[in-house]
């Protein structure tokens, strides 16, 4: 067993994004329930940013690895990929979606945590991410596929901190309906225990990520912008409006 | 600022001063709102059944006013059009509101996980009701902003009054639609649940579709009197005769060829009834969460292979439903939330010619300032009130 210093990217990561949620749904209880959860979840954060690993200090790296287990879940070692699809009809015909999807510039307007997307050749690109606390997160990725109006796929490249593939389905839906989307993410969870935590929290999020992409395309492409109430009026919403 | 009647918790609204709306999406518009009505179904955001409300949500989503800002994508409008607004919110671009099923939208929810996770699909966004159908601002406030406003907002045409128009926001369009999911056909009798603003709409929608008779069921004097006399109902009070058996009386032993719920959740049953204490408590103790009591009826008296069209509005779950008798009897269902903009044209029509006139369900015209007071009468139907309807 490697020693280690202090917690890993992948598990910083991991305590960041867990403290992050975890101090967001306290606020919004906003009950004295709801402050403990908070107040946990921000210490959670900050040890995530100051790089302390939690693993280490409970013994729970320890004994997972002992026994061969997730630290965090203590589930079965798996190294398998997880996947998570989603799938959409969009009444607007393949060609427009797939030029929008094959321009990876626009993938900003579909995955909010991404930053930009620099092209650097027609199979290659940059993607840069911000995670919570503002945390730069970059990584390269290549088109492996391309059927053009139905079918994109991709890879991330060496380096990644979180290694990935995906690809991008256009089909005709039937009845003038327009074009069923189907989108699959496959991650390759980074090895040891933080990373394996880091891949539990994205296998809950990913599935919504991805949801959240196909809903982005659907109401871009059908209405030109995506529905809101940011910025609306309203009364005062006691205890809540320190949270929004 | 302006003045806005906002949800403070159950059953406590409070008028209180809000910013005024900006447009947010080239879509948008500014309506300066004259006329706002409350409506059946804010109590049962007020009651507490509909989550997702939070404190300062503005409520209200059934008003008339004057366009006087857009945005610049906003082509069918103009500053100064006198307009009503349809409650529920469409994009005008989705498969849905292509053909013409404007609350099944698949894009005006910008909060639609509440919905996905509970119902398994989102659906349209509704002014003032609750962030599980988007959190939209609410009518109850000196100006609204209104999405995608090409597509919700209609010019009120000459001849047709405000205090006619207002109410094709909601109460006519949803009442025509239980008639026209009915599909009535000639010697057909129609059996109206509940006398509200809706379900006098819903009767005389029933006379305009061509029914035989329509038969109006309510136990408020004041509101059967005027389903009679204004909407041309048979009124039965169900505290005085035993339903079932009056709507045999009336049908020959067939029971009505169609019945309206224009009830929902919230039904309620004579006070000392078995069914009601039942309800009453599964819904207290979150067991269930809307009450059945009109469903159940309506299940039993239905003619067979008769229709039930639902207006009223359900949230969440109902027990005790009489599959059994439904499926048996080869019943049809239709429901649900009014597709407004398929039918505003039609009624405006209506309402010139004469045929129509929604006007009498504004039994309580008031200032925005005493909403809380409105929403008083309303709840507790004192003082004969059909409908409050403030002037901001």
């Amino acid at each position: 067993m490697s020693a280690r210093a202090g917690a890993g990217p992948a598990e910083r990561y991991a305590t960041i994004l867990t403290g992050a949620a975890l101090a967001f749904a306290g606020l919004r209880r906003g009950d004295p329930v709801g402050a403990l959860v908070a107040t946990a979840g921000g210490g959670l954060f900050l040890a995530g940013a100051a790089g302390v690993s939690l693993l280490e200090r409970t013994g729970a790296g320890a004994l997972a690895a002992n026994l061969g287990q997730d630290a965090v879940g203590l589930l079965p070692v798996a190294d398998e990929p997880v996947k998570v699809q989603a799938n959409v009809t969009i009444l607007a015909p393949a060609q427009t979606l797939f030029r929008f999807w094959r321009n990876f510039a626009n993938h900003p307007k579909l995955f909010p945590h991404l930053e930009r997307v620099e092209i650097e050749d027609a199979r290659h690109s940059t993607w840069i991410a911000r995670g919570p606390g503002g945390a730069e997160i970059r990584w390269r990725s290549e088109v492996d596929g391309e059927h053009e109006d139905a079918l994109l796929s991709w890879h991330t490249l060496e380096g990644a901190e979180l290694p990935h593939r995906g690809s991008v389905l256009f089909l005709p839906a039937p009845g003038e309906r327009g074009t069923q989307v189907r989108l699959t993410l496959i991650y390759h969870p980074p090895g040891g225990a933080g990373g394996r935590a880091v891949a539990r929290l994205f296998g809950a999020s990913p599935e919504r990520q991805a949801g959240e992409a196909l809903r982005r395309l659907k109401r871009l492409t059908e209405t030109g912008s995506l529905p809101t109430i940011e910025g609306q009026p309203h009364g005062s919403r006691g205890l809540r409006e320190l949270v929004g | 600022m302006m003045r806005a009647l906002c949800y403070n918790g159950v059953n406590d609204l409070r008028v209180e001063r809000v910013p005024y709306p900006k447009i947010l999406d080239p879509k948008d518009a500014i309506v300066k709102v004259s006329l706002s009505s409350v409506c059946g179904s804010d109590l049962h955001l007020l009651d507490g059944y509909v989550p997702t409300m939070k404190p300062g949500d503005i409520i209200g989503h059934e008003f008339l006013g004057e366009v006087v800002e857009k945005g610049p994508e906003v082509r069918r409008l103009n500053r100064g059009d006198r307009v009503i607004t349809v409650s529920v919110i469409g994009c005008g671009e989705c498969w849905h509101c292509r053909h013409d099923q404007w609350s099944l939208c698949d894009n005006s929810n910008p909060q639609p996980d509440w919905t996905e996770t509970a119902y398994g699909q989102c659906g349209a966004g509704i002014f003032g009701y609750s962030h599980a159908f988007g959190g939209y601002a609410g009518s109850h406030a000196e100006y609204i902003r209104v999405p995608y406003a090409d597509h919700g907002c209609f010019a009120v045409p000459e001849g047709v009054s405000d205090e006619q128009a207002v109410f094709v926001s909601d109460a006519v369009p949803t009442g025509y639609m239980a008639a026209d999911m009915a599909n009535i056909r000639p010697g057909d009798i129609v059996a109206v649940w509940g006398c509200g603003g809706v379900g006098q709409m819903a009767i005389r929608a029933a006379w305009l579709l061509g029914a035989e008779q329509v038969i109006g069921i309510d136990r408020l004097p004041d509101r059967l009197r005027l389903a009679q006399i204004k909407a041309g109902a048979e009124p039965l009070d169900f505290t005085r005769v035993d339903i079932h058996d009056a709507l045999m009386a009336m049908t020959g032993g067939r029971g009505p060829d169609v019945c309206i719920d224009a009830v929902g959740m919230e039904a309620d049953d004579d006070a000392g009834s078995v069914q009601r204490l039942y309800d009453r408590t599964k819904q207290a103790l979150r067991l269930e969460t809307d009450r059945a009591m009109v469903l159940r009826q309506m299940i039993r008296a239905c003619r067979k292979g008769g229709t039930l069209s639902i207006v009223g509005v359900y949230g969440g779950v109902i027990d005790k439903f009489p599959m059994g008798a439904a499926m048996n009897k080869g019943l049809t269902f239709r429901m649900g939330q009014q597709h407004g903009q398929a039918y505003v044209k039609r009624l405006f029509d209506h309402i010139a010619k004469g045929e129509l006139d929604p006007s009498y369900l504004m039994t309580h015209p008031m200032a925005l300032d005493d909403g809380p007071e409105g929403y008083r009468l309303f709840k507790h139907k004192a003082d004969s009130c059909l409908r409050a309807v403030f002037r901001p």
